[in-house]
């Protein structure tokens, strides 16, 4: 098995393992201490200097009652959850579709299709900054969340593809065949046989799609302006004031910005984990 | 064909035509919240003075509003815009964007008193070819901010000449005390040094020639800038890691008691403030004089508010101007925002002194300049304020920056 149990291993590299893992895991979390150190302070002890001490005030409350009323952020938490919903949903239902397609069919552009899928995730987003924001800006969509939505749906669509494809090729063939012979039609196959089983590979799925599109802060600023369809990754910079870059607060928007998909994560531990695994397995 | 698409022209403009009567189309970029708020205020009060004018205001992200207005005053331009005072208004005059409004400078009948009068000082800022081209409604002053009981435990007084000001220099570094802090990572700190040095020592009309292009900056007076620059850097009397620190890192020293001066704007007052210092112990001057005799122009960065010549309800815009320089109307807003009214008689936030040295001092100044980064294009202001960063760091490279910034004058004013 690999890699080797921590177990098996000779005992100074336990001890090694057991002195390290504390420290590098002080170490990762120290930025996310930090954080939550400054969403508690008032912007006093930022002036002064005062970043890791002991805060002078208590001001958690104060400061997320600056976060929602001096800015639009249920706004942006709106906008942010129009994104993500229809961009998940969109991602997930098109790749069930090619994913089966390209996993149960035989034809000659099969595995060209296929790699054309693969290729989209290798393709560097920021190349495609520029035209995207100009097509988008063509069709009428710029700064609208539609606009947004069928971008990252299209993007997506990529990955979730092949993780689809893997794992749907990896269902037993007898299943579908089996279907066939009663004279179950090809749609009725992929809606009664198909999907049920896929049903881990979905959760998953939307588990990943739901965080990646929270979290991205790169498309928003590219195609959004406005206020009206801002999503509060990026929504987050407009609780600056105009000369000063208000630390506490940012952190405490971070913070609210952060509790969706911690709470999805935690809902849904066990597809997060598998979700990260599965299309990895066969190729 | 040509009849329907004439016809179809003309109904289009009716249309439009209509629905523009009584409305005001306002663009600003005030996106922050407290001009945001000053911004609601006002065009409400306008709104209920003018019962026959809607106002339709769009508020522009304050970033993306520089490149928004190229677009939009070419485009789709509003009935009013806000813009800023000086060379930044000189690309949309010399395109013709923006209109002529120097009737509303010269008839004292529109308003309470006289504009000219009233706004002498700001004048020089909103005249382009001997016009007028807006009305400024903010600025705030840029000076020094000092820590009064350091100044006070090393026998120091306020300093109104260069000799002074360096001798202080000298007396709080002797003490162990950073006499200048700067935080000059985002470079446009060290503009606000090299402004004043400049307007002090050789005076407002060589530095808006400087900004303006027509000087070399190898010229023999701009030297002369340096050697004073000099007398302060390469004694080391600004905060030594200086280029590490945005400007609001570079207050910690201050707070701590580790430095005692700042040359900056009046927005670093409130975070000072927060920060636990006191009007006992935090107090404001105005940047000494260097050469005798030249007179005392400030850094007053300024916001005003223009009419595109495009635009379709003029009347109304000149109503709005001319609201805007009011005397009660500019108190309110800069209530709001915290700063200083250009107008003479508005008075300020009573138990303030640093908006009230601010207003003393502006309203006698010869002149406005409305910082480096406003006064030159874009494109010299960036590679001046590396050059003054980078020589703040290394004093000795001074002639190769200056050598540098010459060419980079030369071509992007040609």
């Amino acid at each position: 098995m690999f890699p080797t149990p921590i177990h098996q291993r000779p005992i100074i590299n336990q001890y090694i393992y057991k002195i390290f893992l504390p420290i590098s895991l002080i170490i990762w979390l120290i930025p996310i201490f930090g954080i939550l150190m400054t969403s508690i302070r008032g912007l006093g002890d930022i002036t002064a200097g005062n970043m890791w001490g002991t805060p002078s005030e208590f001001l958690l409350f104060s400061n997320l009652y600056d976060v929602f009323t001096n800015t639009p952020m249920i706004k942006y938490t709106l906008n942010s959850f129009k994104v993500t919903i229809p961009t998940m949903l969109g991602a997930v239902a098109l790749s069930c579709m090619t994913g089966f397609a390209l996993a149960r069919y035989k034809f000659k552009t099969n595995l060209i299709i296929f790699f054309i899928f693969i290729a989209g995730n290798f393709v560097p987003f920021q190349i495609l900054m520029i035209p995207v924001r100009d097509l988008t800006f063509k069709v009428g969509l710029y700064n609208t969340i539609t606009g947004l939505v069928l971008f990252h749906v299209a993007f997506q669509t990529g990955f979730c593809t092949l993780f689809m494809r893997n794992f749907i090729k990896a269902l037993p063939q007898e299943l579908i065949e089996a279907a066939r012979m009663d004279g179950a039609s090809e749609f009725k196959i992929f809606w009664k046989i198909i999907l049920p089983l896929t049903r881990p590979a979905i959760a998953a799925l939307c588990v990943l799609i739901f965080t990646f599109i929270w979290n991205d802060y790169f498309w928003a600023t590219v195609l959004i302006q406005g206020d009206h369809a801002m999503p509060i990754t990026a929504g987050l910079k407009s609780l600056n004031g105009q000369w000063i870059t208000a630390y506490h607060l940012l952190s405490t928007g971070s913070i609210v910005a952060a509790i969706p998909p911690v709470i999805m994560f935690f809902l849904m531990q066990k597809h997060f984990i598998a979700g990260l695994t599965l299309g990895a397995t066969k190729g | 064909m040509k009849k329907v698409i004439i016809s179809l022209i003309m109904m289009f403009g009716i249309i439009s035509s209509t629905s523009f009567a009584g409305t005001l189309v306002i663009n600003t970029d005030t996106s922050d919240a407290a001009p945001k708020e000053a911004f609601e205020y006002i065009i409400k009060k306008f709104e209920e003075e003018n019962p026959d004018v809607t106002v339709k205001w769009n508020v522009f992200d304050h970033e993306g509003y520089k490149q928004s207005i190229r677009n939009f005053l070419n485009t789709d331009p509003p009935d009013v815009a806000n813009w800023y005072a000086g060379n930044r208004m000189l690309p949309f005059v010399r395109a013709g964007l923006f209109e002529d409004v120097s009737d509303i400078w010269k008839d004292s009948g529109w308003v309470d008193g006289n504009l000219s009068e009233n706004m002498e000082h700001a004048k020089k800022s909103m005249t382009i070819g001997g016009k007028q081209w807006g009305i400024p409604y903010t600025y705030y002053q840029w000076g020094v901010y000092y820590r009064k009981d350091l100044f006070t435990a090393n026998g120091i007084s306020v300093p109104t000449t260069w000799d002074d000001f360096v001798a202080a220099c000298a007396t709080l570094k002797a003490a162990g005390i950073t006499p200048i802090t700067i935080g000059s990572k985002y470079l446009w700190t060290t503009a606000g040094v090299f402004d004043y040095l400049n307007l002090r020592t050789n005076g407002y009309e060589f530095h808006m020639d400087l900004t303006l292009g027509k000087v070399p900056y190898t010229d023999p007076k701009v030297q002369a800038v340096f050697d004073k620059w000099d007398e302060l850097v390469k004694p080391g009397y600004f905060l030594e890691n200086h280029a590490a620190l945005s400007w609001q890192e570079a207050l910690t020293p201050m707070v701590n008691g580790e430095a005692a001066m700042y040359v900056m704007g009046n927005f670093a007052v409130a975070p000072l403030k927060e920060a636990g210092l006191r009007d006992s112990n935090l107090g404001f001057f105005q940047f000494p004089e260097i050469t005798p005799g030249i007179p005392m122009a400030e850094e007053a960065p300024t916001d005003t508010v223009h009419i595109p010549s495009k635009a379709k309800n003029k009347t109304d815009a000149k109503r709005f101007l001319i609201f805007m320089s009011r005397a009660d109307v500019q108190e309110e807003i800069n209530k709001i925002l915290g700063q200083l009214p250009i107008n003479k008689n508005s008075s300020v936030k009573k138990g303030d002194p640093f908006l009230a040295a601010g207003l003393n001092m502006l309203n006698n100044a010869y002149a406005m300049a409305q910082f480096y980064d406003r006064d030159a294009p874009a494109q010299m202001a960036s590679e001046g304020m590396k050059g003054f960063q980078e020589y703040m760091s290394n004093p000795d490279r001074r002639q190769k920056i200056l050598e540098r910034l010459e060419k980079v004058r030369q071509r992007v004013y040609k």
